[in-house]
């Protein structure tokens, strides 16, 4: 019931004393600034976030924030398809995908990043 | 580097309105469960209330049929400025269910006339 789930649940906040740092993006933004250039700011700081998780590797967030797992799906030689780290990578990479084309349809003279590639379509 | 002298995002956070904007937070899926809402409004409530005294809170939540404005966007309208500012020294930056929470000052004219965007 509901006053369970709220003695379960953790906060999503984080640390009072452990405030992150992003080279070149403030966290405090002016006033004047319209709604598309703040989203656009906030788009790329998010990618910025993203891009960084797949570059360091650390993709799987802590135990109170995932969802449950899906059944295991094993290969023909028995390694797993869908573990933990490759379904929260593949998740991150789809949220690159849709920030990148998000950040290109707003800014046209937008550069994807060096490590990022368009997905090509699959051929047979 | 070029969005920062193009619009002058260094120009720091202004003046303090009541009303903060709490940027980066949610993304349209978390807004779309309703337990999961109720959760994020919940814990923004309860933190803010740490730093001053809070009026009210709006969060947009996306909808099927139409566009909604400020979607993603958390707006919390604290009883003075002073509070409103000491909550964005306090939030600006820390950590939101792996997110780094971005803040603004936001109108309190558009905030009372409902516009949130």
């Amino acid at each position: 019931d509901d006053s369970e789930r709220k003695r379960r649940r953790k906060s999503r906040w984080g640390d009072e004393d452990s405030k992150v740092f992003l080279p070149g993006m403030p966290t405090a933004l002016p006033p004047n600034l319209t709604p598309a250039e703040q989203e656009l700011f906030i788009i790329q700081l998010r990618l910025e976030e993203v891009n960084r998780k797949l570059r360091t590797g650390e993709v799987v967030p802590p135990e109170h924030e995932r969802s449950p797992s899906p059944p295991p799906i094993y290969d023909r030689d028995g390694s797993r398809l869908n573990s933990r780290e490759k379904r929260y990578r593949l998740k991150l990479e789809d949220e690159r995908q849709k920030l990148v084309d998000e950040v290109t349809r707003r800014d046209p003279s937008y550069r994807p990043p060096m490590d990022y590639r368009k997905p090509t379509k699959y051929k047979e | 580097a070029s969005l920062m002298s193009s619009n002058g995002l260094g120009g720091g956070p202004g003046e303090a309105t009541r009303v903060l904007q709490l940027l980066n937070m949610v993304s349209e899926e978390e807004l779309q469960d309703d337990e999961e809402y109720e959760d994020i409004c919940e814990d923004v409530k309860e933190e803010c209330r740490k730093y001053a005294p809070v009026i009210s809170i709006k969060v947009p939540r996306p909808s099927k049929e139409h566009r909604v404005p400020g979607v993603g966007k958390i707006f919390v309208e604290f009883e003075t400025a002073e509070g409103c500012a000491a909550a964005a020294r306090a939030l600006g930056g820390r950590k939101f269910a792996s997110r780094t929470v971005v803040v603004s000052y936001y109108s309190e004219a558009k905030y009372t006339d409902a516009v949130l965007e």
